[in-house]
């Protein structure tokens, strides 16, 4: 595999057509343009969370289900929410990809997951398994919709699945988030 | 979100015992840093590793007449076949789950399932559909090895099965495990099981003939699954060198080595089990159960290469709770005192033996002493069934759900007939052995259930209003004991931790669990940082379970291990205080007895601006003079004691309303109340309350596995068919941790998070009867089972 810094994002076409498979596929993860020769470096078949994971050691995903049921692979393509397991690794040639890897360190969703502890609720996360995928939800949901409410918080993470049943400290740490972003767009005016 | 009302307050004020503060390896989980055996066993991490499948039976009940591999052997990419017939497999014991018992692993002797050894590693005789046996293949890649599954031409005998309990025990049955038992498919009882009727104190029959009122009842619990979302999975390295190295998503590294060496005859100081993060356990079953390790360790030595194997999440679908048909008989004084308790209890074990002795047999023991401990006549009897379903084994929850169930349903039944309010009744009968009715713990939690449910102004059974025209709301309740730690303790056997002391002040904590989300990594660091006088902050646990370097590592079973770790660390570090203060004495020229240390500071107790930090104090030391070696390292073993303070207790009050046309049941608001003894850390105790709902509404309202009769095929395993509880199912819940029960040691703790849901099933179907005025008496109420009971089903 070649690693290659560029510095703009190619806007290139997420849907590839069946019968024309690339030789080269240029997709930006976490910044940084990657090129995979297809047939060599991945297989045309392989998924964005096998790529992520087996090849370039980006773990953070989880593969769970591998069949789109459970949200533990969601990451960031051009900064909507996406099932990883169910997204072939070509078709997201010339896009950008970011996974919970390539969150900045004090990212609010972050930290407010990693905060939540007030009475109530419990802890955002208890096993940790689902976490990143809730994470990058979160983050989907934040950035088309700013000011969810709570009605909207749910929907947005329904198909994000959790076995410890973390479901209403992850809501209340989504909703701080939402509350801090509302707090800093009003101190801006 | 709900107006949240009742924070927590310790029965003792500590410093960071009992303070709400963030999980400590919550930050490392949210940006996806910490690694789960799946994340360290990648093809970047092991290049040359080879991806495993087992064959699966597409049969119930079959065995395999013959197996062409020639096919697959020839498919470019597999590298190594192992099959039924290879004398390494042939000779091979038979096993069983657990048989180290799940937390004592240091014989076989005391195993669950000793006597019921009926799995045999990559055998011939399928008992259920997807049973993984025959013919093992590793590939280069994961497909290849799918890919020469399909190419495997293999004979089977198809035999008859049963997938319900009535058609297994029938005259006329197919015997499923004639190993174990020649004459039908009935358990046998074991030295350990011990005999059918369990339990039988006092005169339950005499008691019956005298009682005011007796009542028969009978309710069938369902089949839940666990369903972590870390999918068993291991991969083994069998090196030239003879040696081991298994890296597993188990619970239980200690068990694991246990089991490699039991099952392969190699010296325990060559098999090196790790065991790092666990995503979620959820009382899934134990190493023995999982025949996959075993054989994934014979592909590795067979292939000189490290092989890995994973289950997807149609092949996790592989144990369960125990379902059962129970019949229970009450008997009581018309003021509402039970005289006397019948349970006879029929499971469903389905295809294999494994922990169902817990659900049926060894958890209602228990209970009985510790729940209905001041009942005079009990008798339980309970029988176990083998078929040709997933086996039952040890899903959270186990046994305690059951008699929660069953009994909640009696006594509700029998408080409505009596006229006594529920709650009142359970403050009457419900507690210890050891303790007089009524329980205080049992009392107090039920009244904060009580309080913040409304429970006064819940209507008489199904004359409450409507609701938007069709829909009626209820409420109901039930009561259990919490996990009953002591005794827990006490069957484990002694527990190691050590704490090291850095030159810097800062602290590396060996309290060995494998982190599955319940916190008890938190709950050892505020034991050990407000005992040493440090801060928590500066307190490094060792997350990672590795029985080449690491102790014996506590199994993550019985909601034990918070309170047993606590303890010890406790001792360990009052030993090494006392050791630190004895030395730190001497510089000050002080006694230790006046000395004290707080955030990594010694100080004179009675002159505080007298001191010197930990780091300081090492700094004066001359190594060549002072017996002093740095770090300053304590080891500590807690003795066993078979001191028994009894148990706490919880209770669950729910709100439902039911759509009387459309059948669905929802939960509106749910309260958890339950005493820890003492919470040491409180939004871990409170996560668990609310957390442990999702699989508590779960088996209460969604979840079962559902097989086709004719087939034997399950139709379900995966998670769009088989729903769990979602955000968008989450209902409004208040936890209630409380300290009012205090059991053996400085923090006595109760355990609390496998204990969360038992009480919410039983709960919810009284609420529902509440609500509607007719009994479900099956989980999961299902819109079909409402509309059944009210007589809509044909419309």
């Amino acid at each position: 595999m070649v690693e290659k810094q560029k510095s703009v994002l190619n806007d290139g076409d997420a849907s590839v057509p069946g019968d024309a498979v690339p030789d080269m596929v240029r997709i930006r993860i976490n910044g940084k343009w990657y090129e995979f020769r297809v047939g060599i470096d991945i297989e045309p078949q392989a998924t964005l969370a096998y790529l992520l994971r087996e090849k370039l050691g980006l773990t953070g995903t989880k593969i769970s289900c591998d069949t789109g049921e459970c949200g533990a692979c969601t990451v960031l393509v051009d900064g909507k929410a996406t099932l990883s397991c169910m997204t072939v690794a070509l078709s997201v040639d010339g896009h950008e990809v970011t996974t919970v890897e390539g969150l900045a360190m004090d990212d609010p969703v972050v930290m407010a997951f990693s905060h939540q502890c007030e009475h109530g609720y419990g802890t955002a996360m208890q096993c940790g398994y689902c976490t990143p995928g809730f994470v990058m939800s979160a983050k989907g949901l934040l950035n088309e919709n700013p000011d969810p409410t709570e009605e909207e918080i749910r929907h947005a993470l329904s198909g994000n699945l959790c076995r410890c049943g973390t479901y209403p400290a992850v809501l209340r740490a989504v909703q701080h988030v939402a509350e801090d972003m509302r707090n800093e767009r009003e101190g801006a005016k | 979100m709900m107006d949240k009302k009742n924070p927590f307050t310790p029965r003792v004020p500590h410093k960071y015992i009992g303070q709400y503060t963030p999980r400590m390896d919550a930050y490392d989980k949210a940006i996806g840093i910490i690694k789960f055996s799946e994340d360290i066993t990648t093809k970047r991490q092991f290049p040359d590793l080879l991806y495993m499948k087992i064959l699966k039976s597409p049969y119930p009940h079959a065995k395999i007449k013959s197996v062409d591999t020639s096919k697959a052997e020839a498919l470019p990419g597999v590298v190594g076949i192992l099959k039924y017939t290879d004398p390494e497999i042939a000779g091979m014991k038979m096993t069983a789950a657990s048989w180290t018992d799940g937390t004592a692993t240091q014989n076989r002797i005391r195993g669950w399932a000793h006597g019921n050894e009926d799995r045999k590693i990559l055998g011939d005789h399928a008992h259920l559909v997807g049973d993984e046996l025959g013919v093992a293949i590793a590939a280069e890649t994961l497909e290849t090895a799918e890919e020469a599954l399909k190419l495997l031409d293999v004979e089977w005998e198809v035999l008859p099965f049963a997938i319900k309990v009535e058609d297994a025990i029938k005259p006329d049955a197919p015997i499923f495990h004639p190993e174990i038992n020649p004459d039908n498919n009935y358990l046998p009882c074991t030295e350990f099981t011990g005999p059918d009727t369990f339990v039988d104190r006092g005169d339950v029959d005499r008691a019956f003939a005298e009682a005011d009122l007796v009542i028969e009842n009978e309710c069938t619990y369902g089949n839940a699954q666990q369903c972590a979302l870390d999918y068993w999975n291991c991969l083994v390295d069998w090196g030239r060198d003879g040696k081991i190295t298994v890296i597993s998503d188990s619970y239980a590294a200690d068990q694991t080595r246990m089991h490699f060496h039991d099952m392969l005859d190699v010296p325990l100081s060559k098999i090196r089990a790790i065991s790092p993060y666990e995503g979620g356990q959820h009382g899934r079953g134990d190493t023995g159960d999982q025949p996959f390790f075993i054989v994934t360790a014979l592909m590795a030595k067979k292939t000189g290469r490290p092989v890995k194997y994973r289950q997807t999440r149609k092949e996790h679908f592989h144990d369960t709770t125990t379902s059962m048909e129970a019949k229970i008989k009450i008997g009581a004084k018309k003021d509402g005192t039970i005289t006397a308790l019948d349970y006879d209890m029929l499971a469903n074990d389905g295809a294999y033996c494994d922990l169902g002795i817990a659900g049926i047999k060894f958890v209602p023991k228990e209970w009985a002493e510790v729940c209905i401990g001041q009942t005079p006549n009990v008798r339980m009897t309970g029988k176990r069934v083998y078929t040709n379903i997933i086996p039952d084994s040890c899903m959270r929850s186990i046994g305690n759900v059951q008699m929660a169930y069953i009994t909640g349903l009696a006594m509700d039944d029998l408080a409505e007939n009596l006229g006594i309010d529920p709650i009142e009744m359970a403050i009457k009968n419900i507690g210890c052995h050891n303790v007089s009715n009524p329980n205080p713990c049992v009392e107090e939690i039920i009244r904060a259930g009580a309080r913040e449910i409304g429970w006064e102004k819940r209507h008489a059974t199904g004359q409450g209003d409507w609701f938007e025209g069709t829909k009626k709301r209820g409420m109901g309740f039930a009561v259990n004991n919490t996990w009953h730690t002591e005794n827990h303790e006490y069957r484990r056997g002694p527990t190691q931790v050590m704490i090291k002391l850095n030159p810097d002040g800062t602290v590396i904590l060996d309290a060995p669990t494998v982190e599955v989300g319940t916190g008890t990594n938190n709950c050892a660091v505020n034991a050990c940082a407000e005992t040493l006088g440090v801060r928590p902050e500066d307190v490094h646990w060792i997350a990672v379970q590795d029985t080449q370097t690491g102790l014996k590592d506590q199994v993550q079973t019985d909601s034990a291990v918070s309170y047993i770790l606590s303890e010890a660390v406790y001792q360990c570090a009052m030993d090494l205080k006392s050791k630190l203060l004895d030395k730190v004495a001497n510089k000050l020229n002080r006694k230790p007895e006046e000395l004290d240390i707080d955030e990594g500071r010694v100080f004179v107790k009675a002159s505080p601006e007298i001191g010197m930090t930990i780091k300081e104090y090492f700094d004066l030391i001359d190594i060549y003079t002072e017996d002093t070696l740095a770090p300053l390292t304590c080891y500590y073993n807690r003795p066993l004691s078979a001191e028994d303070f009894g148990t706490a207790y919880m209770a669950t009050f729910v709100e439902v309303e039911v759509d009387t046309e459309t059948g669905e049941a929802k939960v509106l608001k749910m309260a958890v109340a339950s005493d820890g003894g003492t919470v040491l850390y409180p939004p871990g105790a409170e996560g668990q309350l609310v957390g442990g709902q999702c699989q508590g509404l779960g088996e209460g309202l969604y979840e079962q596995m559902i097989y086709d009769e004719a087939t034997g095929i399950p139709l379900n395993f995966n998670f769009v068919d088989y729903h769990f509880p979602t955000m968008a199912d989450f209902p409004e819940i208040e936890p209630i941790p409380m300290e009012i029960y205090k059991g053996r040691g400085e923090f006595g703790c109760s355990g609390m998070g496998e204990g969360s849901p038992c009480c919410t099933p039983r709960a919810i179907e009284n609420a529902v009867y509440n609500a509607i005025g007719v009994r479900i008496n099956s989980t999961p109420i299902t819109p079909m089972k409402v509309l059944e009971a009210l007589g809509k089903d044909g419309e």
